[in-house]
C-alpha cells in the first residue's frame, strides 16, 4: 500500500531536481572544486587550531587554490601598469603574505560552522560558486567564489562574503595608501612595516 | 509632539525627493541601475571625515565595544538570539512597505510571512522560526528605496557616533522612524523613551555582533578608513541589489540592523 506510490515519488523528484543541476562539466568541477576546499578550509582552520599554524595551513591552501598574480594585478589596478618589474615582483611577494595574515583570522570566525555548495553560474570566462554557511540562530552568508581554470588547474580569484568582494576591498585600500603615501613605493614601504610589525 | 514634527517634515521631505528624483536620468529599459549612480569611493570630505571617523573609533574603543563585550558577557548566547530575533521582527513592517515602494513581490511576500510566522508561532518574534524553515531575512530601508528610484547618494559621510552613511540613507532613517509603527505608537502615548530604548539596544545587539570582525580589520588593514569606506559602498550596493540575504552587517552604520 505504501510501497507503490514510492518509485513515482523519487521520479518526480529527479525530474524536479534535473534541471536546477547546473549545466556543463566544468561547472559541476568548479562546484566540486569549492565543496573540496571549503570542508578543508573548516578542518584546518577550525577553532581549536593554533594562531601559528593556521597562518601556515591558510598560507599554503592561498598558494595551492588561489591566483595570486591575477589577484596581485587586479588589486593594483591602473597603478600595475606604470609599476615596474622589480615593484610588481616586490608588491606580489607581499600582497601574498598580507592577505594571509589579515583573512586567515577574518575566515577564521566561520569554521566550524556547516559548509555548504548551493551551486554554479557562468560570468565571463569564470564559474561563479555560490556556497552558504549556516550560522547558529539558522541565518545564513552567502560566499561566492569566483573560480578560473588555468593550466595548473582551478584557481579562485575572488571570494564576495554577503555581496563584499575581498578583491575589490584590498584595491579600494591599496589605492588609498598609494595616494596617501605618494605612489608604489610607498605601498610597499608601508606594507613591509605591516608584516614586520607581525 | 512627535505628530507635529512629523507633519512639518513629510511634505518638505517629499519635495525634496521628487526635486532630487527629477534630476536623475532614468536608465532607458531595464529600470535604473541605482548602484551605478553611486561613486563609490569619491570622498569629498575625506579630511573631515577622517577627523571624525579618528574620534569615533577612540570613542568605540573607550565606550561602546566594551559596551558590547559587557551586553555579550552579561547574556547567554539564547537570551541574545532571541533578543535579536524579536528587535528584527519589530522592523517587518517597514521592510514590507518597503519591499512594496520597490515593487517587489516576492520580498514583501517574503516579509509578510516572516512578520506572521514570528509573530504567532514565533512568540511574539522572540525566535525566528521563519529562518529556520527556510524563509530568510532581508534587510530593507527607505534609504535604498530611494537608490531604486534612482536618487544619488550624495557623498560618503562620517557621523559621529554613528559611522559611514550617505545623505540618502540618513534621509531614509529618518523616513524610516516615522514610518515604523512600534515607533509611531509609543511616541504617540507618551512612551518615547521605549522607542529609544529599542534604538539603542538594537545598536548594541548589532555592535555585539561585529567588534571582533571590526578590531580584527583595523588591526589586519594598512588603511583602516579607507577598507571601512569601501565595506561600506560595497555592502550598501548589494543590499539595494538584494543581494545579501541574512548577513552580519560589516561597519556599524546605526542601529538599523
Amino acid at each position: 500500500m505504501i510501497r507503490r506510490p514510492v518509485l513515482p515519488a523519487v521520479l518526480i523528484v529527479a525530474a524536479l531536481l534535473v534541471p536546477a543541476w547546473p549545466h556543463g562539466a566544468a561547472a559541476q568541477d568548479a562546484q566540486a572544486f569549492i565543496r573540496h576546499l571549503g570542508n578543508e578550509a573548516i578542518e584546518v582552520l577550525g577553532p581549536g587550531v593554533p594562531q601559528e599554524q593556521r597562518l601556515a595551513r591558510f598560507r599554503a591552501l592561498f598558494h595551492a587554490d588561489f591566483d595570486v598574480p591575477e589577484i596581485a594585478r587586479f588589486v593594483l589596478g591602473r597603478y600595475w601598469r606604470i609599476a615596474t618589474p622589480q615593484e610588481r615582483q616586490e608588491f606580489m611577494h607581499l600582497f601574498q603574505e598580507y592577505i594571509v595574515r589579515a583573512y586567515s583570522a577574518r575566515l577564521g570566525q566561520y569554521s566550524g560552522e556547516p559548509f555548504r555548495v548551493a551551486g554554479a553560474r557562468q560570468d565571463g570566462d569564470e564559474t561563479v560558486v555560490s556556497s552558504q554557511i549556516v550560522e547558529q540562530g539558522g541565518q545564513a552568508v552567502a560566499i561566492d567564489w569566483y573560480v578560473t581554470e588555468t593550466a595548473a588547474g582551478y584557481k579562485i580569484t575572488d571570494v564576495y562574503v554577503g555581496g563584499v568582494s575581498m578583491a575589490v576591498t584590498e584595491r579600494d585600500e591599496f589605492a588609498s595608501v598609494i595616494q596617501r603615501s605618494g605612489g608604489i613605493a610607498g605601498l610597499i614601504a608601508q606594507l613591509r612595516q605591516k608584516l614586520a610589525a607581525g | 509632539m512627535q505628530s507635529c514634527r512629523l507633519s512639518l517634515l513629510v511634505p518638505a521631505f517629499l519635495a525634496a525627493i521628487l526635486a532630487t528624483a527629477g534630476c536623475t536620468a532614468p536608465a532607458a529599459g531595464g529600470g535604473p541601475q541605482p548602484q551605478l549612480l553611486d561613486q563609490s569611493n569619491s570622498d569629498p570630505y575625506e579630511s573631515a571625515n577622517r577627523a571624525v571617523f579618528g574620534f569615533n573609533n577612540a570613542f568605540y574603543h573607550h565606550v561602546m565595544f566594551p559596551v558590547a563585550r559587557a551586553y555579550r558577557t552579561a547574556l547567554p548566547p539564547p537570551i541574545r538570539q532571541s533578543l535579536h530575533d524579536f528587535l528584527r521582527n519589530l522592523n517587518g513592517p517597514d521592510i514590507f512597505a518597503n519591499d512594496l515602494l520597490q515593487g517587489q513581490p516576492t520580498l514583501a511576500v517574503t516579509t509578510f510571512g516572516r512578520l506572521v510566522i514570528n509573530t504567532t508561532f514565533g512568540f511574539g518574534g522572540l525566535v525566528d522560526v521563519a529562518s529556520l524553515t527556510g524563509i530568510p531575512y532581508h534587510p530593507n530601508d527607505f534609504g535604498i528605496t530611494l537608490a531604486t528610484w534612482g536618487v544619488y547618494s550624495g557623498p560618503y559621510l562620517i557621523v559621529p557616533v554613528l559611522g559611514p552613511a550617505n545623505p540618502r540613507q540618513l534621509v531614509g532613517q529618518v523616513a524610516d522612524s516615522f514610518a515604523d509603527p512600534g515607533d509611531y505608537i509609543a511616541s504617540q502615548h507618551q512612551y518615547l523613551w521605549v522607542a529609544v530604548v529599542r534604538n539603542v539596544v538594537a545598536g548594541v545587539d548589532t555592535l555585539s555582533r561585529n567588534v571582533d570582525s571590526l578590531e580584527d580589520i583595523e588591526k589586519t588593514s594598512l588603511d583602516y578608513y579607507a577598507t571601512i569606506r569601501s565595506l561600506y559602498w560595497q555592502r550598501l550596493a548589494a543590499e539595494i541589489r538584494h543581494e545579501t540575504s541574512s548577513l552580519p552587517n560589516p561597519a556599524p552604520v546605526s542601529g538599523g540592523d
